[in-house]
């Protein structure tokens, strides 16, 4: 617990510095796109937004196996932290996307297979917390897992629904890469580095707390057994 | 094509729900470190209490 403290801090500040250098590339290196204008730049956060949602719900999906094998708490602390960290990231998709529709779709919201798939993945997960909530504490880790590998078969469905089904959406990592100019490529690259620090040092943090808040109750019970709480 | 009302608003939203996020979780931090701060003292009055019986 402590190493961990010890990483976390360096961790966090070089976020800082990365995210102050992925704010600057948006807005000062990156050219403006000649068809949509400003309102592009939103891609820079919106792409890395929907890759580190869809890469939290894979890291649940594996904690959850994990667990089930091993029967061990630490895979469900894992499993859980990455759903709500992956549901910040899929909420900022959701709210972003619209966003970005309305001045070149024309609409805040279509029923495009894409967006669809991405709604019904924010609602699986959402779903996932509320279920934490409300079972037993002690069905609740076995359900979660359960919960967690089945709803990952979301997350497929969602990232190839572009290539599935016809879609207004725009496909933008195809065959021969991504499909951007130079500049525009850098920027997103430093972008998703810097959004991918955001993911682990929110994530860290959660299981961090997570760990510190399942010791004190054990602290608490043995203080109860031992009758030290008055 | 202006569209930076649009891009403002994306960018606003976006951090207002990371700063959200990391509120909450600095304000639960804060509850948790009281409570360590409460056991802490209920051991050190247990401690004393000991001390002065023996």
């Amino acid at each position: 617990m402590k190493r961990m403290q010890t990483l976390l801090i360096p961790f966090q500040l070089l976020t800082y510095v990365l995210m102050l250098l992925a704010l600057y590339t948006i807005f000062i290196y990156a050219p403006v796109e000649k068809t949509m204008g400003l309102i592009q730049k939103i891609f820079y956060i919106h792409v890395p937004s929907a890759f580190l949602a869809y890469m939290a719900f894979f890291i649940t999906f594996i904690a959850s196996i994990f667990y089930l094998y091993r029967k061990d708490s630490k895979w469900d602390t894992v499993a859980h932290c990455a759903v709500e960290t992956g549901v910040i990231f899929c909420t900022i998709v959701l709210i972003t996307g619209p966003i970005w529709a309305k001045p070149i779709w024309n609409v805040w919201w279509t029923w495009d297979p894409r967006l669809t798939t991405t709604l019904i993945l924010w609602f699986t997960y959402v779903a996932y917390l509320m279920l934490r909530r409300a079972v037993k504490e002690n069905q609740r880790a076995n359900l979660s897992a359960v919960f967690g590998i089945i709803g990952f078969i979301n997350v497929p469905i969602t990232f190839f629904s572009i290539r599935l089904w016809r879609t207004i959406h725009p496909v933008v990592i195809t065959s021969r890469g991504l499909n951007m100019s130079g500049p525009m490529k850098f920027t997103l690259i430093i972008t998703f580095i810097a959004f991918c620090f955001l993911f682990f040092s929110l994530l860290l943090s959660r299981i961090r707390f997570e760990r510190l808040k399942t010791r004190i109750e054990e602290i608490n019970e043995i203080m109860d057994d031992m009758n030290l709480r008055k | 094509m202006d569209n930076s009302i649009y891009l403002f608003a994306a960018f606003s939203i976006t951090w207002t729900v990371i700063f959200i996020y990391i509120f909450r979780l600095f304000r639960n931090q804060k509850a948790l470190n009281s409570q360590i701060n409460k056991i802490k003292k209920t051991l050190q009055k247990n401690i004393e209490l000991d001390d002065r019986h023996s």
